[in-house]
């Protein structure tokens, strides 16, 4: 239903161009939940404000195609795209529900106005009636749909979003972080209304998270994203069980609780790439401990191994060793010495 | 809200009283004798003991406080040295010529104030955001008596299209209605360049606090969430982002109002305008204290007056008051 391919987005800034989103290409069917997980600053949320275009002014995009039922939305002018698509086909859930609503309106007010904006035959009542029945299928009673935001809970005022979000009968949501900012009983809770109301409605859901565990649970598909691009992308349990990407290995080293086998908690050294104006090689390979000569002069094709399981590594191959190793905590502790020498004859270098 | 409103007025009859009562004490209790502070000089000394009784000056100063709020109470604000007739009377006409010129200035200055901030801070970044910032920094960097001058000189000097000041024709009596005074072409046609001098004077603050206040709001998840819906722009602008970043500017405004109505001595000064400034800095000059504490106490009355006024307008305006 939505399909994303080579999908290029960009920040102009002083210091270069940002590469934020950099060939990327992922595929959402109908009612599935999609997890995007990976680090802070890959271009989690920048990926997802592309699809509706809203980004900031310093930002582009520079390639690639969205396609919504085979409707190219990156062709679609500014106009096109608020009255057709934004909120109507693709919603958003943000992180802070407490400050997704404007302060000075009752919820109910600002659900009557965006589907009055949308639907332009739709009765103020009976747009009310429709943000009464939302709020009843969340569990907040329906007269609340008269209070202002500051007067719900933080749980209840992401549902309250959620029902919003759900508003004009979307086809997408993106969801970016909506419950890092509740505690885990509640963001559980929150997590089970959403996918109870998915499928009752037949939504999709684009759920960008950093919190393994909770793709792990709820997500159908997962894609593992690092540098501006999905590294590895297959079903939730494929990724879970049986990853063959570097980073994701060491992703999944990073939340031991997630798999029963694993031991302790091993980061992955080192900082993500700047993405200013990338070179052309890995992304990981400055922080991946297999990483070959290769790795260092050419971006990895992506790899299918079999089921929709897409891997872009040289070495996916050596899946066994990859693994084997990934579980060992030298195995990234030594890296991050050897890292360090190589920084500092690169700055020496730059010196000269 | 009802319960808001009720407090709110308790606290303003508190902030009046304490107000009264330091006006009071600030005439009566300087430092020094008043009555060398207050009475001309060159009386002699029974002359000046029946001054002072004729003022009550010589009472204890308990029975001077209560004939002062006794007084106050009735509307009495005394009698002009100066002008030998009730203070309540020579101000009314000054208040109302600073009123009808402070009122347009401010009206002009913060609604297009207000707007004009909304829109380039809502075109944050762009070429269009830098010439509306230069204006509003040519405003508020020009002195009012600049501002006059140049007005003057040209509609005046060059043009010829208005009078060069005062409030009516020179030689012409004043009428005795206020109907009379103020409802007619020929005021209208001497308030104009006064008004738009204050106007353009005092528009740089509310341009400047606005666009700040609206580039913070512009900055929240809920713009981005009604960018998102597909809202106009015009809806986010006004509806949303303009309605938020206005809340920071009911307290300024209600000061600023609330001050102005001690008129501006240099716009009086400057288009020969009889209004509160000029008249507080003459009675002052010539120890005219009734006068000079009359226009003190009408000043600090619109103040508080204004701030409860904002106080109630901001919970309107912000349901997050409201409910405290
Ligand atoms: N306005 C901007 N100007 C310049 N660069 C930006 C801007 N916004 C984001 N970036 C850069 O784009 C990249 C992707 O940012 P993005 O916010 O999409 O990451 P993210 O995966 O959502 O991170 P997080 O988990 O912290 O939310 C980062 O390297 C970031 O520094
Ligand atoms: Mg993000």
């Amino acid at each position: 239903m939505l399909e994303i391919s080579d999908l290029e987005v960009r920040y102009d800034t002083e210091h270069g161009e940002v590469h934020a989103v950099n060939g990327l290409s992922v595929d959402l069917a109908e009612n599935e939940t999609l997890g995007l997980v990976g680090e802070s600053g890959c271009g989690k949320t920048t990926t997802a404000k592309s699809l509706i275009r809203l980004l900031e002014s310093n930002c582009t995009i520079a390639g690639g195609s969205v396609e919504l039922d085979g409707r190219d939305l990156t062709d679609l002018s500014l106009k096109e795209l608020k009255r057709e698509v934004r909120w109507s086909e693709i919603s958003m859930i943000p992180q802070n529900a407490m400050n997704g609503f404007d302060p000075v309106y009752t919820v109910g007010e600002q659900i009557v106005e965006v589907v009055q904006a949308h639907e332009s035959d739709t009765s103020k009542g009976e747009a009310r009636e429709r943000a009464r029945e939302l709020f009843e299928k969340l569990g907040i009673d329906g007269d609340r749909i008269d209070d202002y935001p500051h007067q719900f809970s933080g749980g209840m005022a992401q549902r309250a979003m959620v029902a919003l979000a759900l508003a004009l009968d979307p086809k997408v949501i993106l969801a970016d972080e909506p419950t890092t900012a509740l505690d885990v009983v509640i963001q559980d809770r929150l997590l089970d209304v959403i996918q109870d109301l998915q499928d009752e409605m037949d939504v999709a859901m684009l759920l960008i998270t950093h919190d393994m565990s909770v793709v792990s649970e709820r997500c159908d598909n997962i894609a593992v994203m690092y540098g501006g691009r999905i590294v590895e992308y297959a079903d939730a349990e494929t990724i879970i069980k049986s990853p063959r990407h570097p980073y994701t290995l060491g992703l999944r080293n990073s939340f031991p609780d997630i798999t029963e086998d694993s031991q302790d908690l091993i980061s992955i050294p080192g900082a993500p790439p700047t993405l200013v104006d990338p070179d052309e090689m890995c992304q990981f390979a400055p922080r991946c401990p297999f990483a070959e000569e290769e790795c260092w002069e050419v971006a990895p094709e992506p790899v299918e191994y079999g089921d929709g399981h897409r891997v872009e590594c040289h070495r996916a191959d050596e899946v066994e060793y990859l693994r084997s190793e990934a579980e060992k905590h030298e195995t990234w502790t030594e890296l991050e010495s050897t890292e360090t020498d190589d920084e500092l004859t690169e700055t020496e270098v730059k010196n000269d | 809200m009802r319960k808001f409103i009720v407090r709110r007025v308790a606290y303003l009859i508190l902030t009046y009283w304490a107000f009264i009562t330091i006006l009071f004490l600030i005439f009566r209790v300087t430092p020094g004798d008043p009555t060398t502070l207050y009475i001309p000089e060159g009386m002699s000394q029974a002359e000046r003991q029946a001054t002072l009784e004729r003022y009550g000056l010589t009472d204890p100063l308990y029975v001077q406080y209560v004939d002062y709020l006794r007084m106050l109470l009735s509307g009495d604000l005394g009698t002009s040295y100066r002008y030998n007739a009730p203070v309540w009377d020579v101000l009314t006409t000054k208040f109302w010529n600073t009123i009808f010129l402070m009122a347009g200035a401010m009206t002009i200055a913060y609604t297009f104030g207000i707007a004009f901030g909304a829109y380039i801070g809502w075109l944050r970044g762009t070429a269009k955001e830098k010439y509306g910032m230069v204006l509003a920094l040519i405003a508020r960097s020009s002195p009012e008596f600049w501002i006059g001058i140049v007005l003057l000189s040209i509609f005046v000097f060059q043009l010829g299209w208005f009078p060069w000041g005062g409030i009516r024709e020179i030689g012409a009596e004043a009428p005795a209605s206020f109907f009379d005074r103020y409802v007619n072409w020929g005021f209208v046609y001497h308030l104009v360049l006064p008004v738009l001098t204050g106007a353009i004077y005092y528009m740089a603050q509310p341009i400047l606090l606005m666009r700040s206040s609206m580039i913070s709001v512009l900055n929240t998840d809920y713009i981005e969430i009604k960018k998102a819906e597909g809202l106009s722009n015009y809806t986010i602008l006004y509806k949303h982002a303009a309605r938020n970043s206005i809340l920071p500017m009911v307290t300024v405004v209600a000061l600023v109002a609330g001050l102005s109505v001690g008129g501006s001595l240099v716009i009086e000064t400057v288009f020969s305008w009889p209004g509160m400034g000029r008249e507080m800095v003459e009675s002052v000059h010539h120890n005219d204290y009734p006068m000079a504490q009359g226009a003190f106490f009408l000043m600090g009355s619109v103040v508080i007056f204004m701030n409860f006024i904002a106080d109630i307008a901001y919970a309107f305006l912000d349901p997050r008051v409201r409910y405290e």
